[in-house]
């Protein structure tokens, strides 16, 4: 059962836009029929050509700047004596929950041309050293935000690292940065290497960045020019778009193959150690401060900036060269809001989809895991390929095909309009994500603890009810947290579900900055990142652990 | 009647064959021990009988009910077996106090409510736990643990009791206390009980009848006594306690008895296998029937002195005779020199 509901809200979208792709025209339109016509368009246009290119650069541009500086960090603080590095590490992962549409809009009214640090730096020197639209700036920054990602896999490698292996090198002479270039690195390769082709297939996927980033300098990647088409020829052309959807997913899709090939074969670098032993860890000597120094510097410019260009942005009525701060100060933003229904409705909704849509998600992912969980057949393997497809479908292209598949079957057409369209995207979005949430703490069951309810009398279905759920609850509740703030900072997979009803603020901003109203924006996107930030409070003081 | 008859149990698991059709009964009120090493099958035999594991050949009955039958497929699942299983690691269910823990069968089973008091603090009584009822796992001690582990196994009166490797968690003083503590209280239970053990002196404590599986087989079976002090088996001759072990040939037979022949060394001993004069064989004699001896004489070998180790409450001395390596335990330091050591013609097994 619950492998049939997870192919059907998985097939059934792609199958659709597979459908879509060899059509001449949207699938509703009369004259409509078969035709390789979309493919020879697409596949000859020179703002294809140009997207597909700068994607390229971008993804490759972000992996090389994100993946050694996140293995640094990695290494810096699960191996090494940094200081205060208990409180740093839960600041190295918000980047992950934070909506990249309101990094990039951060980084807009922070350092963009008339942005607030850009304008006191050229009251200091008399110019503004960097120019935030250009491909440096959009790799740099896209870079910068995926450290966290690379962070996660090769930290988790790390400490499973015999300490043994360190400690054998530090006795036969060898100072820290040799035993993290010689021995600790190269041990976790395949971590390292599984974090870039993860990193290098988001770059695929990127759509908040570079829709505000690379808008002013005319860059589109394939995610923006697939937005942009939509406008472009003023009839909807889904026929096109379902060519550059799958022209994404035909890259995408290799890429988590690849990467599951990869998985299999990561355990065979790995020096696990016993019994997790407390193990002192190296000292970084005079390189003690540098190291914090560089973390808090990245903290600085990947989070602090953006995050305070915002919230100013929100606080300030206008803003531009000799403005003075002091002056300009107002709350009428917030206040403004409320006078559209619409944003408010935005604001209600991501919360009703962030925490009962949440909570359902997490259910149906639990009642997937545990038809998984322990289970010998070969059914398990094809929903482990399923699982697989959502994650190389970019939000976006998810959000459309879903659009279309309520606009094409039409006895749940009436359900477009309602929340349950944009969850049911959301939840495949986040499947993989979620199961894996599940499977995390279902391997925290040991499986003595089931078979003594059978072996004692209990029906498999009594042994979830009495024992396993019991004792993944916490889990559940944890699960619950993380994907509560994945939906509130979800903004691509609503854009083409967007409509009265179906409002949400990620997508709402999306929309809302074609309009330029900054006003609104800013003071939308202080309203999520609060949401985010109080979700992630309680999350950290329960104790949950974001390393998922 | 029988409790439990295993007949030709096949298991694969992978490319490995773990059971290669092993066969055994479980009278009514007897302990029975699997013994064996690592790999042996022995986990698998028991997780088999409890329908954990689903063999590739064989029947199982329980109590004269077929609840597994390959030929025909017939399969009773684990939890309508109503057996009871001790885990190595108790397992626990941490979300539940000691009384739910044991209450959980009962409940199953819709127990009426006063009757299930009753019966989980009579079981806890016994079992020494009636103060821990209102605990955790967490709260409880290993010992206590693996009290909590068989008062949750024991309350619903179950036909066998399976016990896999329940002590093997426990510090090794309070094993020696636990060994007999538990084989008296399954005895007063007056259950049959399977027990798992890779330890032979627990084994050999416990049961009633050991069965000694290596390889997927069983190599021997029969009581504690007759495993231990007169195997037919050469596994069973090699496996148990600590052993000298004498390479030649078969020089003379004379009915029981054959003379074994090395280089410098003669010695008479029991033919334990079809033999002829002119065949390489081995001997086998157990260390603690190896002595030192005053004089020479018949069965005694002249020995040099290599080295003693110092054991606590022994010696364990190390004599070389050209390649044979003899060990013999005795009270005291001995000086360097040539010895004497008593080989007895009953005590050596021949194979």
């Amino acid at each position: 059962m619950a492998v049939i509901g997870v192919a059907l809200v998985v097939c059934g979208p792609l199958g659709l836009i597979l459908y879509q792709s060899f059509l001449s025209e949207a699938f509703f339109s009369p004259t409509a029929h078969l035709s390789v016509e979309a493919y020879r368009y697409v596949l000859a246009d020179a703002g294809f050509h140009s997207a597909f290119g700068t994607s390229l650069l971008v993804s490759s541009g972000m992996t090389i700047i994100s993946v050694p500086l996140g293995s640094l960090l990695a290494f810096l603080l699960a191996r090494t004596d940094l200081p205060g590095k208990k409180w740093l590490e839960p600041w190295l992962l918000v980047p992950i929950f934070l909506s990249p549409v309101v990094l990039a809009f951060g980084y807009v009214v922070a350092v963009g041309p008339v942005g607030f640090f850009s304008l006191w730096i050229k009251a200091l020197i008399g110019r503004v050293p960097w120019n935030l639209y250009s491909l440096f700036g959009l790799i740099l920054i896209a870079g910068l935000t995926h450290v966290p990602h690379a962070f996660l896999y090769v930290s988790s490698a790390l400490r499973s690292l015999d300490p043994a292996v360190e400690e054998a090198a530090r006795v036969a002479g060898a100072g820290v940065w040799r035993i993290a270039v010689t021995v600790s690195l190269p041990l976790v390769l395949p971590s390292i290497l599984f974090s870039a082709s993860l990193i290098f297939l988001l770059g695929f996927e990127l759509f908040g960045l570079p829709l505000v980033l690379g808008d002013p300098a005319g860059l589109l990647v394939l995610t923006t020019y697939l937005y942009k088409l939509t406008n472009l020829l003023g009839v909807p052309s889904y026929h096109l778009m379902a060519v550059v959807a799958l022209s994404i997913v035909a890259l995408t899709f290799p890429l988590v193959y690849l990467q599951r090939r990869m998985l299999r074969t990561a355990g065979r670098f790995a020096v696990i150690g016993g019994k997790g032993q407390a193990f002192r860890p190296l000292p970084l000597g005079a390189f003690r401060w540098p190291a914090v120094f560089l973390l808090v510097l990245w903290l600085l410019v990947t989070v602090v900036v953006p995050l305070v260009g915002v919230a100013l942005r929100s606080l300030v009525s206008s803003w531009g060269e000799g403005v003075k701060l002091t002056e300009v100060l107002t709350l009428d933003h917030f206040r403004e809001l409320w006078g559209y229904p619409n944003l408010v409705r935005g604001i209600v909704n991501t919360l009703v989809i962030g925490a009962i849509g949440g909570a359902l998600s997490v259910a149906f992912y639990a009642i997937v895991g545990l038809a998984a969980h322990r289970w010998q057949s070969s059914w398990v393997s094809f929903l482990d390929y399923l699982v697989m497809l959502p994650r190389a479908l970019p939000g976006l292209i998810v959000g459309l095909a879903f659009l279309w598949v309520f606009l094409f079957f039409k006895p749940i057409a009436p359900l477009r309009t309602t929340l349950f369209s944009l969850w049911i995207a959301y939840t495949v979005v986040w499947l993989a994500y979620g199961l894996r949430l599940i499977s995390a703490s279902l391997l925290q069951v040991k499986p003595e603890l089931e078979e003594a309810a059978r072996v004692t009398g209990a029906r498999q279905s009594l042994i979830y009810r009495d024992v396993t759920l019991p004792l993944i609850r916490f889990g559940l509740m944890g699960s619950w947290l993380l994907i509560f703030m994945m939906f509130v900072r979800e903004y691509s997979t609503g854009v083409y579900l967007l409509g009265p009803g179906t409002e949400v603020i990620g997508s709402l901003i999306v929309s809302l900055w074609g309009t330029g109203a900054l006003d609104l924006i800013s003071a939308l996107s202080v309203i999520e990142v609060a949401l985010v930030g109080l979700i992630l409070f309680i999350a950290l003081r329960l104790g949950v652990s974001l390393h998922a | 009647m029988p409790d439990l008859i295993a007949e030709n149990i096949e298991k694969q698991l992978g490319t490995a064959q773990v059971l290669r059709g092993v066969s055994f009964q479980l009278q009514e009120r007897e302990i029975l021990a699997l013994l064996g090493a690592s790999g042996s099958g022995k986990t698998t035999l028991l997780r088999s009988v409890a329908g954990l594991e689903q063999p590739d050949g064989g029947k199982i009955e329980i109590r004269g009910k077929l609840v597994f039958d390959a030929s025909s497929g017939f399969e009773i699942p684990a939890e309508q077996r109503g057996l009871g299983l001790v885990f190595q690691s108790y397992a626990i269910w941490p979300h539940r106090t000691v009384f739910e823990n044991v209450a959980y069968g009962l409940r199953l089973r819709h127990t009426p409510e006063a009757e299930i008091k009753e019966r989980v603090n009579k079981v806890l009584k016994r079992l020494g736990l009636d103060h821990l009822a209102d605990r955790y796992a967490h709260q409880l001690s290993g010992g206590q643990q693996q009290r909590v582990a068989l008062a949750r196994a024991m309350v619903y009166n179950p036909p066998v009791l399976l016990l896999d490797e329940p002590l093997s968690n426990l510090d090794a003083k309070l094993r020696e206390d636990a060994r007999a503590w538990l084989r008296e209280i399954i005895k007063q239970t007056g259950t049959s009980a399977l027990y798992v053990t890779h330890d032979q002196t627990e084994a050999l404590a416990i049961a009633d009848r050991v069965l000694l599986l290596d390889r997927g087989l069983i190599q021997e079976e029969g009581a504690p006594e007759k495993i231990y002090g007169a195997p037919t088996n050469r596994f069973a001759a090699e496996f148990m306690g600590s052993n000298n072990r004498f390479e030649g040939k078969l020089a003379e037979i004379a009915g029981q008895e054959g003379r074994l022949e090395g280089e410098g060394w003669t010695l008479w001993g029991q033919m334990r296998l079809a033999k002829k004069v002119g065949e390489a064989a081995t001997g086998f004699v157990r260390v603690e029937r190896t002595r030192l001896s005053e004089g020479a004489g018949s069965d005694r070998l002249r020995v040099k002195l290599n080295s003693a180790l110092y054991l606590g409450e022994r010696w364990e001395y190390l004599f070389h005779l050209g390649d044979l390596r003899i060990r013999v335990w005795g009270e005291e330091r001995l000086p360097e020199g040539e010895y004497w050591v008593l080989v007895p013609r009953n005590s050596l097994w021949i194979f």
